[in-house]
């Protein structure tokens, strides 16, 4: 099977893998509407959605199916190609993120006789963190696009707000998971999920959230003003700015404004899982290998990582209904002279430490 | 032809059509979204080389970082395809006339490349882009202007925080 | 290497110092204290020169500082420090941020140090970044004068466009030497084709802008009127001082060996130099403007010591930058002190305030190349330094004669104005003693100069 001299079993795992991948996320960020619903109503003391479905389990789907119905409506005076740009660029990058996320460990697989690796990891790039970056950094264009394509001027004000609060944070970001990386020495996300191995190793633990939990504190703060939820949601708060960027959207276009932020929400907790709370690695977990088959302990890790991503998904949610939305200057402030220094303070203490004590 | 070729061809293409998009079209928005995929094209290549890191860097400084600064100013200032000044005939003329001559310079200087093509071989299995490479090439060989760069852009900092600072009332007057 | 590293740091300082100090009188004193102590970390890296340590590359043939190189450098640091004497009060006139002022000031003397001991494209293209990115802010630094921001995004408007074109003839000639350091650089007849020659002329025509030879001077007049006076005495001295240093060697050392294919397009800039400066000039109606227009007619002369690629245009360059820059700070620094720029501002002023107008008369005389004055042997080592390489450039070397004695006739306007007029000169600004000391002393080092030029080629070796 080898035309133009390309391993076509090759492909056809990889395109497998993507889609269950994307399709996955789809379910994960509909349901993650409907926990969020039942998060809000817990905690204040409602029933929430209950109506479709027991315990209203059928509710997204009703709510797709109610926004792919509603009438699409494109403003007169918008600028019209960018105005249906937006919501797809932000759909699309939203969704690519996940492709260099390690799912789970390879195993090994019989395919037309042939014995065969296979990763549960669309691509392993070498500089798999930087990819991250590079997605995430895009993703504000589909905010601004669709913010300043609308021709309205609460959607511009709230695409402007997220193009600086984006860029601001990008800078904490990336500085905290310097002194990530410099721990791990790689930046590929399976090197640093390898590394993570188990749960202690050589007396001390191995997940990177013990080595760098100041980076971690870091890296979670920027990732809630990335992901714009409250309380750095100023792109969309309403109080303030009507709905924000997606003002002027309706219909499915809307939907995937929506839906894409869940799906953001999603990828964010698995890559926060990967690099600080060992991925798919769990306590024990050779001795678990050792017991089941190689099937049974990949399927039990994939499970280990969305046990971890929806913890993270939780305690998004949970921040949500608890605290105020900041004050505009105040998350300025709080990323320019806050985050950046204390980055830059890790950075410093984490070079020192492994100059001094771990320089072989 | 093998795939990389195909790949090259279709990203070359992708870069001239993008960066004629840049220039031609008449909303500045949409001359920003090109440049952007310009870069992208661009970074194809640098995948195509082997070299990842420059790849991804490349979008995150460029596509991710400044070029949505240049959209934040674009819309901000709200410019508009009649908005662009008109250009007396006189301008334009001389305009074509030394862009021609420019061009015809290029041509003649990047005719010759082709001799030292052999010699400076960049293919995909070339490990000069990988992000190792880079760091000791930089740290040792290139200390002195990574270093030296760093005086340049204080003095930018510098700048961006006197011209953008608020001027309090003058004390004397 | 230790001047570059103090002058980065003593920046660093100034920044540091801006955070705590109130009072706008004390940058002033610490920028003297930390000019000072450059020029002294200068004459100490001299003095190893002298005594005969041989210079090597540093950082893998970055950087290659020679006598040359660091007997600019002490001189440069030198007018700066007569700078920041003759023109602090103005500076701390011009906005809030006197102390990041500063700070920009030393930058550029880093680039300048650079700029004279590159050994590499890459460093010759950093040095002129950083030497440019700090004047398009004190360009703009009296933000609440439409005319300082007007001048500041025209300048840095046509500056990143130069540099785009510097990096462009860069890259081509990485293209056909296939290395960035120039002292690997090999002309052979089969590689000076039209990827190298391209090179070099994308490198003249941004470098000429930078120096603003003509047809790349349109930004020069505008620019130089429009930013705050003392921050033009700066652009128009040291920073175009340590660009032509950079030319100089570039083009006499490195493209020395195939100057054949480049000089013609050179004299032809320099005669349209000397042309358009010193005939604009003679319209203008505020001394400021003038100067701006003199200044690109000095460029003109200037650029004879690139032209004569030997020795004598090396020394050429160094008594030419020093009678000058000093010449040209005094005079800015005489300016400042009235509170009308154009020509019936002088009126009067020898009898008034008779100090000013004589230091500005010698000041004006050296500008204008008269006998016992910096600014004649400046004039006559650099054409003396093209004749030396035949009688080809005969023509330009006339011409250039000709041009000068236009200039004496704007120069000596103001002298008119001076003596001859009768007016009553305002000044913006008390006169102190150490003013006339200071202008004095400029005025004095211009005479001594003028009598014995050798002082400043003592230290220069072979």
């Amino acid at each position: 099977m080898l035309l133009l001299s390309i391993d076509w079993i090759f492909i056809i795992e990889k395109v497998v893998l993507i889609l269950v991948i994307i399709l996955s996320s789809f379910g994960v960020a509909a349901y993650a509407t409907w926990g969020e619903r039942k998060v809000a109503a817990i905690m204040q003391d409602r029933i929430g959605p209950a109506r479709a479905g027991i315990f209203g389990l059928l509710q997204p789907l009703a709510d797709g199916g109610k926004l792919f119905f509603k009438e699409e409506i494109v403003p007169d005076r918008s600028t019209r190609t960018l105005f249906i740009l937006g919501p797809a660029l932000f759909m699309v990058t939203a969704l690519m993120t996940s492709a260099v996320i390690p799912w789970g460990p390879d195993f090994t697989m019989t395919i037309g006789g042939t014995e065969r690796s296979v990763s549960l990891q669309v691509a392993d790039i070498n500089i798999g963190i930087l990819y991250i970056f590079g997605v995430v950094s895009l993703g504000v264009y589909g905010i601004m696009l669709g913010g300043w394509s609308s021709n309205n001027k609460f959607s511009l004000l709230s695409a402007i707000r997220a193009a600086s609060q984006s860029i601001s944070y990008e800078l904490a970001m990336g500085l905290s998971l310097i002194a990530v990386l410099m721990v791990t020495q790689t930046l590929s996300l399976r090197e640093i999920v390898g590394q993570q191995h188990g749960f202690w190793s050589d007396g001390y633990f191995t997940w990177n959230f013990f080595k760098q939990p100041l980076a971690f504190l870091i890296f979670l703060v920027c990732s809630f003003a990335e992901l714009n939820r409250a309380p750095f949601d100023m792109p969309e708060c309403e109080s303030e700015l009507n709905m924000g960027y997606h003002q002027e959207y309706s219909s499915m276009k809307l939907g995937l404004y929506l839906f894409a932020e869940y799906i953001n929400m999603f990828i964010s907790s698995a890559v926060l899982s990967t690099v600080f709370f060992g991925g798919y690695n769990f306590p024990w977990m050779d001795q678990v290998q050792a017991a089941v088959p190689g099937g049974l302990f990949s399927i039990i890790c994939v499970t280990v990582l969305m046990i971890k991503v929806v913890g993270f998904i939780l305690f998004f949610m949970f921040i949500r209904w608890t605290l105020p939305r900041f004050r505009y200057d105040q998350l300025l402030n709080l990323g320019w002279k806050g985050l950046i220094p204390l980055a830059l303070i890790n950075l410093v203490i984490t070079g020192g430490v492994i100059l001094f004590f771990f320089n072989k | 032809m093998s795939l990389h070729e195909i790949l090259f061809y279709f990203l070359s293409l992708m870069a001239l059509v993008c960066a004629l998009g840049v220039i031609l079209s008449r909303n500045p928005v949409k001359s920003v979204l090109f440049l952007i995929a310009t870069f992208f094209a661009i970074s194809g290549h640098y995948v195509l080389m082997n070299a990842q890191f420059l790849a991804v860097v490349n979008i995150i400084v460029y596509a991710g970082a400044i070029m949505v600064l240049f959209l934040f100013v674009i819309m901000l200032m709200n410019l508009n395809a009649d908005a662009e000044p008109q250009k007396s005939r006189l301008v334009q003329f001389a305009a074509v006339l030394s862009g021609g001559a420019l061009f015809l310079v290029m041509i003649a200087a990047l005719k010759t490349a082709g001799i030292h093509a052999e010699e400076s071989k960049i293919d995909s299995s070339g490990e000069i882009g990988l992000i190792h490479n880079l760091g000791q090439v930089l740290f040792k060989e290139y200390v002195l202007p990574f270093e030296v760069s760093s005086v340049l852009f204080l003095s930018a900092m510098i700048g961006a925080m006197v011209i953008g600072k608020k001027e309090e009332a003058r004390t004397e007057a | 290497m230790k001047p570059l590293i103090a002058s980065a740091v003593f920046g660093v300082i100034m920044m540091f110092a801006a955070l705590s100090v109130k009072e706008k009188k004390t940058f002033t004193l610490l920028a003297t204290l930390l000019l000072v102590l450059l020029t002294g970390v200068n004459i100490y890296e001299l003095m190893h020169i002298m005594n005969g340590e041989i210079p090597e590359a540093l950082f893998n043939g970055m950087l290659k500082y020679g006598s040359f190189s660091i007997w600019f450098n002490t001189l440069m640091t030198g007018i700066a420090l007569l700078y920041v004497l003759l023109c602090g009060k103005h500076i701390e006139k011009v906005g809030q941020h006197t102390g990041e002022y500063y700070g920009l000031i030393f930058f550029i003397l880093c680039g300048a140090n650079l700029l004279s001991g590159y050994n590499n494209l890459l460093i010759l293209f950093l040095g002129i970044e950083i030497i440019s990115i700090p004047q398009y802010i004190l360009a703009g630094s009296d933000k609440r004068n439409l005319k300082s921001s007007e001048a500041s995004l025209k300048y840095f408007l046509m500056g990143a466009f130069s540099t785009g074109i510097l990096l462009m003839g860069i890259a081509l000639l990485y293209g056909a030497m296939h290395t960035f350091d120039v002292s690997q650089f090999n002309f052979m007849e089969h590689n000076v084709d039209a990827m190298s020659l391209g090179g070099i002329f994308f490198i003249m025509v941004a470098l000429g802008f930078k120096v603003s030879a003509a047809p790349m001077h349109f930004w020069t007049p505008d620019v130089y009127d429009g930013a705050p006076t003392p921050f033009t005495a700066i652009m128009a001295t040291i920073v175009k001082a340590a660009i032509f240093v950079a030319f100089l060697r570039l083009f006499s050392e490195t493209f020395g060996g195939i100057s054949q294919h480049w000089t013609l397009v050179l004299s032809i800039v320099t005669a349209l130099t000397l042309f358009v400066g010193n005939i604009t000039a003679v319209f203008q109606q505020s001394v400021k403007r003038m100067l701006a227009y003199s200044s690109i007619a000095q460029a003109g002369f200037m650029l004879f010591a690139v032209l004569a690629v030997n020795a004598t245009g090396f020394k050429g360059i160094i008594i030419y930058a020093v009678a000058y820059s000093v010449a040209t700070i005094g005079m800015f620094a005489v300016l400042m002190k009235l509170k009308d720029y154009t020509y019936d501002g002088f009126n009067g002023l020898g009898r008034k305030h008779p100090l000013l107008a004589f230091t500005a008369t010698i000041f004006l005389l050296s500008l204008a190349g008269i006998p016992l004055t910096g600014g004649f042997f400046a004039k006559y080592f650099v054409l003396t330094a093209v004749m030396e390489q035949g009688t080809g450039m005969m023509w330009l070397v006339i011409f250039a004669l000709l041009m000068a004695a236009i200039s004496a006739y704007y120069y000596f306007k103001v002298l008119m104005a001076m003596y001859f007029k009768k007016g009553e000169p305002e000044l913006a600004i008390e006169v102190t003693t150490g003013d006339r000391f200071f202008l004095g002393l400029a005025a004095a080092a211009i005479i001594v100069i003028g009598v014995a030029p050798d002082i400043l080629l003592a230290w220069l070796k072979n």
